[in-house]
């Protein structure tokens, strides 16, 4: 990939059909590394959150199944992990650290504009914010 | 901080918030006229007696909250404790009472939204209702978009709340008069018999608090912050409530007391004249982010209880798909706004139709609720270990327990035939639905039919006919694919199966080369299926012999090791029996890491056979103690009790003056594993393997406990360890019981209720075979 291979990559995952075109663009791209796929518990800091943090702990599992089953590549090391956060690109980012990816790379996905202005576009934010490499890659489009 | 802490971000303050917010919609922007014109004065004892009751069970909601922290408040204690028959009734109780409850917050909603402006009416349905479901649609659109509501939005709704109706108190006392209270035929003209059905009315003012449970999860410390903000709750509202209604009597005759929205009106008498329209407007708005916050926590709170049911397999879990943006149940949102709508429509005419429906529900899963407390508690469940326990038990869930269901004798008819109808339907839901799907048995039952020689018949066949279909079955799976061993093994999974009243599933898995697709063996069924027919029809004759019952499957793969583990873990098996030849194909398919992460983390038991003929007369079981040898255990035992087995038990020391030891450990291990007639044999020269195979020459089986390191891991590695397998003459069954840890629970640390009953054996002193 690099002259410093990419040695532990933070994969963000949100859903169902990211988890397997991002699953997909990462087993294409990498070997030899720890994928670590996050999915972010979204918090809300007090009040009761949208859907029960159980319920959304065992949607993560389904996801990092779909994402491990994509990933059928003897080479790769997968150890998903789950963060808990109220900002959803600032707890990647605090994960990035704790886990000390070399890297955050995920898939763009197509969000409507009224959407990105209602949850804060997490990508946008995770580029501005970010203190390490942000891969973006390209999906599979037919997915 | 741990993520366990980071998932726990909802404190005290906000918590109870949760509680007041809930709480206070309803009770008093709605309730009062209606409630007073029917009572009396006296209507406020009634909203008193209202809090009474629920402090009780607010009492037991905290002990059984701060024993299990879970989404789903009061379901899933009554679900775990009384079984799903009582699930379900708890579950579809809560659950259609929120709904009602919803549908009648959105009602107030509706009335105070039509003091601020002009709605009109449509069709059948009346100003209010339109109102209603106007603000119903909104509350779930919000819901089902997630739209952030942080804990600062909640507590700042609430504190404005509270200095609204301070206000209103103040300016209340004020216009307060004595007079004005008892006026026209004094303090009950009505009568004290119209007391208690008007707090059967108002209960509705009270079911908030148990929404706190619902959260229980999210919140920090909640051995103290849970009974804390429940029962601090219950007990500000009760006594604000009492205030309110005391100074609403007192401001305007009860007897004229708007019967749409009381605050507005009393509001406007108390106010003096230039600022009686403001403030009117004031409390309507009020009224309108009381009721919208009932509504909303609410719906919150349905969502959870049916991802707790569907998770018990109650209802589908088609209904707790989380949305793909949203990350929101949004399912479940939609179809319990549907019903809030429903309910507005056909029977939102009669806000107090809707008000006793939803008191009268909560009411049964109430009682049922102080139920399951006192069986938690008598059965002296070892799960159950609350931080917070009800003061003077038992006194205060049995109080809970008859004050709940005699409310609803003082009900009016319409409330207590609902009551009889929902009761019905859930019963016939479990019985025609959930029975046969659920896998959970509640603490009661599990008691009753652990005890069935000392119970009463009827409680043991009660139990057994209230107990779900779904736990009946010990699943044996046995994967058959070899003709000529096929045989054995199927005589050992019958073995098992019939010893545990089970079942055998015999499981073909036809083993294709990876280049091979899949669709291309599809087209080639014909054969295989024929394979699969003769394979089937030899294990049904095995197990008709043993009297067992057997179900057969085919199952097409690339990788026959992981699709045994699939399969195991599909047909939710909870024994393995297979086969072992150095020369089977295990190692095609992906190698490393991955296998090896399948063959440590095993679904259930396993028994692999080393087959030189199947002749259980003279059992060997060489122990060391610990969880792997529990299952060679088994396995003896029904080997014992099926085929009459002669049982020895060998241990092995290392010097001679630990004899005695040894001999004392074997007897206590044979007793306590219900091996007591069995031969014990002591070895002293510390040498495992020697030992056994000396022994194994005067036996015909050796039944091997595995390492905690992992036998299929070994085996399919190539580096067959058991040196001793290869050894002796006779055949070997090797029992390997995993160390039960999912992927959930590898990721969250945090096994489930039922899965920390799991005791973690010490690591066994000396392994044996090794």
């Amino acid at each position: 990939m690099s002259d410093e291979p990419f040695r532990r990559v933070l994969v963000p995952i949100a859903n169902e059909a990211d988890a397997r075109v991002t699953g997909k663009a990462v087993a294409d791209r990498f070997d030899d590394s720890t994928l670590i796929p996050i999915y972010v518990v979204e918090k809300a800091g007090g009040a009761p959150d949208a859907a029960g943090v159980e319920q959304r702990e065992e949607f993560a599992e389904t996801l990092f199944k779909i994402f491990e089953a994509v990933i059928d590549e003897s080479t790769l090391i997968v150890e998903p992990t789950v963060g808990y956060g109220i900002d959803v690109a600032a707890t990647i980012l605090e994960v990035a650290d704790d886990e000390r990816a070399d890297a955050i790379v995920f898939v763009p996905r197509s969000e409507s504009r009224w959407r990105q202005l209602l949850t804060g576009d997490v990508a946008r934010k995770l580029i501005n914010r970010t203190d390490r490499p942000v891969l973006i890659l390209p999906g599979d489009r037919d997915e | 901080m741990s993520d366990e802490e980071l998932a726990k971000d909802l404190g005290l303050i906000p918590a109870m918030t949760i509680g007041i917010g809930t709480m206070i919609g309803a009770g008093i922007f709605v309730l009062p006229g209606e409630a007073a014109q029917g009572t009396g004065p006296i209507v406020v004892i009634s909203f008193l007696v209202g809090g009474l009751i629920a402090m009780v069970n607010a009492l037991s909601v905290s002990e059984l909250g701060t024993a299990m922290p879970k989404a789903g408040g009061a379901y899933y204690y009554v679900n775990r404790a009384l079984g799903p028959l009582f699930g379900s009734i708890s579950g579809l109780g809560d659950w259609l009472g929120l709904a009602f409850a919803s549908a009648f917050y959105t009602i107030g909603f509706g009335r105070y939204l039509g003091e601020l402006v002009e709605l009109p009416s449509i069709l059948f349905l009346s100003n209010v209702q339109v109102g209603a479901i106007v603000a119903g649609a909104v509350f779930v659109g919000v819901n089902y978009i997630g739209a952030k509501e942080t804990g600062g939005v909640q507590t700042i709704i609430v504190s404005i709340l509270l200095a609204i109706l301070g206000i209103f108190t103040i300016a209340g006392w004020f216009a307060f008069d004595w007079g004005t209270v008892s006026g026209s035929g004094g303090y009950t003209p009505f009568g004290t018999a119209e007391l208690l059905p008007a707090t059967g009315l108002v209960f509705v003012s009270f079911l908030g608090y148990a929404k706190i449970a619902t959260v229980g999860e999210e919140m920090k410390n909640p051995g103290r912050n849970l009974p804390i903000a429940i029962v601090g709750s219950v007990a500000i509202v009760t006594v604000l409530y009492g205030i309110l209604v005391t100074i609403m009597l007192g401001v305007v005759p009860w007897p004229d007391l708007d019967l749409e929205a009381p605050v507005a009106q009393a509001t406007e008498v108390a106010f003096p004249g230039n600022y009686a329209g403001a403030a009117a407007v004031i409390m309507a708005l009020g009224a309108l982010l009381a009721t919208a916050s009932s509504a909303n926590a609410s719906i919150l709170a349905s969502a959870r209880i049916n991802f707790a049911m569907g998770r018990d397999k109650i209802v589908n879990d088609w209904l707790n798909e989380i949305h793909p943006r949203f990350a929101t149940p949004y399912r479940s949102i939609i179809v319990t706004g549907g019903l809030i709508l429903v309910f507005v429509i056909l029977m939102g005419g009669d806000v107090k139709v809707l008000a006793e429906a939803a008191s009268v529900l909560h009411l049964i899963v109430y009682a049922l609720m102080n139920a399951a407390l006192i069986v938690f508690r008598e059965t002296e469940h070892p799960d159950y270990d609350p931080d917070f326990t009800v003061p003077l038990y038992p006194i205060v869930p049995i109080l809970g327990f008859v004050l709940s269901l005699g409310l609803i004798y003082f009900m009016d008819t319409t409330s207590q035939i609902l009551a009889v109808v929902f009761i019905v339907g859930a019963v016939l839901w479990y019985v025609l639905y959930a029975r046969y799907r659920t896998p959970i048995q509640g603490v009661l039952g599990e008691y009753v039919r652990d005890r069935s020689e000392e119970m009463p018949d009827i409680a043991v066949s009660a139990a057994e006919a209230a107990s779900p279909d779904a736990t009946a079955p010990y699943n044996v799976m046995v994967p058959v694919s070899n003709p000529r061993t096929e045989d054995e093994l199927v005589a050992l999974g019958c073995t098992m199966a019939n010893q545990k009243g089970g079942v055998v599933h015999a499981v073909h898995v036809v083993q294709v080369p990876d280049q091979t697709s899949l669709d291309y063996v599809a087209d080639q069924i014909e054969r295989i299926d024929d394979e699969s027919d003769q394979l089937f029809e030899n294990a049904r004759a095995v197990a008709a012999e043993y009297d067992v019952d057997i179900e057969t499957h085919t199952v097409v793969s690339h990788r026959s090791l992981e699709e045994v583990v699939d399969s195991a873990e599909r047909l939710n098996a909870d024994t393995v029996v297979m086969g072992w030849s150095p020369s089977r194909p295990w190692t095609s398919g992906r190698t490393g890491g991955a296998l090896d992460e399948l063959t440590t983390n095993l679904p259930c038991d396993f028994l692999v056979f080393k087959d030189r003929g199947f002749d259980p007369s003279r059992v060997l079981v060489p122990t060391a103690g610990g969880p792997d040898s529990d299952l060679s255990a088994e396995a003896a035992k029904a080997l014992r009790d099926v085929h009459g087995a002669d049982v020895s038990i060998l241990h092995v020391v290392d010097e001679d003056t630990d004899r005695a030891k040894g001999t004392a450990f074997l007897g206590t291990w044979a007793d306590d594993h219900g091996l007591g007639n069995a031969t014990l044999l002591v070895e002293t020269d510390g040498n495992v393997e020697g030992a056994i195979e000396r022994a194994a020459n005067d036996h015909t089986m050796v039944v091997l406990g595995a390492t905690r390191k992992g036998l299929l891991s070994r085996l399919v590695g190539g580096s067959l360890v058991f040196d001793v397998v290869d050894e002796v003459d006779c055949s070997v069954l090797l029992a390997e019981r995993p160390a039960k840890r999912s992927l959930r629970e590898r990721l969250f640390g945090r096994p489930g209720v039922e899965a920390s009953t799991e005791t973690e054996e010490g690591e066994p002193k000396m392994e044996s075979g090794t």
